[in-house]
């Protein structure tokens, strides 16, 4: 729908794309953090199982946030 | 008058147009990364200034030219491009002297509308392409940025709430370092463009290029430089105001602003809406202040800061309108620009001297 030129579903897909990747970007990298800090206390006390799974879980978080970069500059320069 | 002379007073405006648009736009890829010392501010504004001379090369497809679908683009004369300009760096400059982040795209389509106005009355404005592509989303950007970045900054304090303080602060200093360097290399793909665009149609419209020519090459090494310069030089004012005048930021607000910001921004590219960049990153500020609490924000800065954005277009098309006025009066085929960029050059020149002689320094504040 068109109103006083403004196409209002092109506004709509404006703020739920921008609410789900900002939400998803803050979660993605909250979750980096989480799981760095908690694979360096598991080592720290010894549990060694524990701290390879909070790596693990740190590294994979990471990459998906590198790939919402990598994917940020595809469309900066598809402008 | 010979009408190259017009052309390079235009060539000229549009880079120093190009170097106020670094210098103030800092702001958005620095602010929160030198006041959570995630960066030294010199390494902040080097790393900003580089990434934006590179973003300036990676994609030549010179978008926009300067207010498409905003003006009648077969009105536009070098004239009305050279008093847009005037407009656009009068107001970008004034916005600096306050410390108040505002957008230097609408600043340049103010100007431009302005100076046509008066070149060309009412018909040369656009007045649905001024709805959607400035005043609609000159209220999207920063209510949905305040929205997502005040969200975001729950969530975040909700993951990592529990963690250990130091870890934490520089897990969210790394993040601003990789957020930051992201904006700075979008500026340098968006803004330089526009000066690109610019002085593309001046050669254009002088018969120097024709009309289906390539950008040449010493166009956008020159945009590339001046705004990478004027990112250099940095306008301190406004980082000061976004760094930590709005909110006293810790570094995950400073990720939760500076990263869901650029997330909003690109995302909105994406979706075919394009938002400004300052009015996002001083939204989503405000909204990572005000979700931690309420009276964390400055209300009085971030007041100031909403009436600048309201006063932008009609201020810097005023501005665009009167320059237009003087150059018609002078002509506008060369003696008008040419008399009307000397006496600015001089009153600046004044000013700076002035400065100098009272022992400040030309761009930092006091």
């Amino acid at each position: 729908m068109t109103v006083l030129g403004v196409t209002w579903g092109l506004l709509w897909q404006t703020i739920w794309v921008s609410f789900a990747a900002g939400i998803g970007v803050a979660v993605l990298f909250s979750l980096v953090i989480l799981a760095s800090a908690r694979a360096s206390d598991a080592r720290r006390a010894g549990q060694d199982v524990a701290a390879i799974g909070f790596g693990a879980l740190a590294t994979i978080t990471f990459l998906v946030f590198l790939t919402g970069v990598i994917l940020g500059v595809q469309v900066m320069l598809a402008k | 008058m010979d009408s190259d002379i017009v052309l390079w007073i235009v060539v000229a405006t549009a880079l120093v147009f190009d170097f106020t648009n670094g210098f103030h736009d800092t702001a958005n890829a620095v602010a929160t990364s030198i006041s959570t010392r995630a960066l030294s501010p010199r390494l902040a504004v080097t790393m900003a200034a580089v990434l934006n001379f590179a973003g300036a090369f990676l994609s030549l497809a010179v978008a926009a030219t300067i207010a498409n679908g905003i003006v009648q683009a077969d009105l536009i004369t070098p004239a009305i491009v050279f008093a847009g300009l005037i407009g656009a760096i009068a107001w970008n400059l004034l916005t600096w002297y306050y410390g108040l982040p505002s957008s230097s795209s609408h600043a340049l389509i103010g100007g431009v509308v302005g100076s046509a106005f008066v070149a060309a009355g009412p018909e040369a404005v656009l007045g649905e392409g001024l709805v959607t592509k400035v005043i609609v989303p000159a209220f999207v950007a920063p209510v949905l940025a305040f929205a997502v970045g005040g969200l975001g900054i729950l969530i975040i304090y909700r993951i990592v709430g529990r963690q250990r303080p130091g870890p934490v602060a520089r897990g969210f200093r790394l993040g601003q370092i990789l957020s930051g360097g992201l904006l700075a290399l979008s500026h340098g793909t968006n803004d330089a463009q526009k000066t690109m665009g610019i002085i593309t149609l001046a050669l254009v419209s002088n018969g120097t290029l024709s009309e289906h020519a390539d950008v040449p090459t010493w166009v956008v090494v020159a945009s590339a430089t001046a705004i990478s310069l004027g990112t250099y030089v940095g306008g301190w004012r406004i980082i000061r105001t976004m760094g930590s005048r709005i909110i006293k930021m810790d570094p995950a607000q400073g990720f939760g602003a500076q990263g869901v910001g650029a997330t909003v921004i690109l995302a909105a590219s994406h979706a075919g809406f394009p938002l400004s960049t300052t009015q996002v990153i001083s939204g989503a500020i405000m909204g990572t202040g005000a979700a931690k609490r309420v009276s964390a924000v400055r209300w009085g800065v971030a007041g100031n800061i909403v009436v600048a954005w309201v006063l932008t277009l009609p201020a810097s098309a005023l501005v665009g309108g009167f320059t237009y006025a003087i150059v018609a009066l002078l002509g506008s085929d060369g003696l008008g620009p040419l008399v009307v960029s000397v006496v600015l050059v001089a009153a600046l020149i004044a000013v700076m001297a002035r400065r100098l002689v009272a022992g400040k320094t030309l761009t930092a504040e006091g």
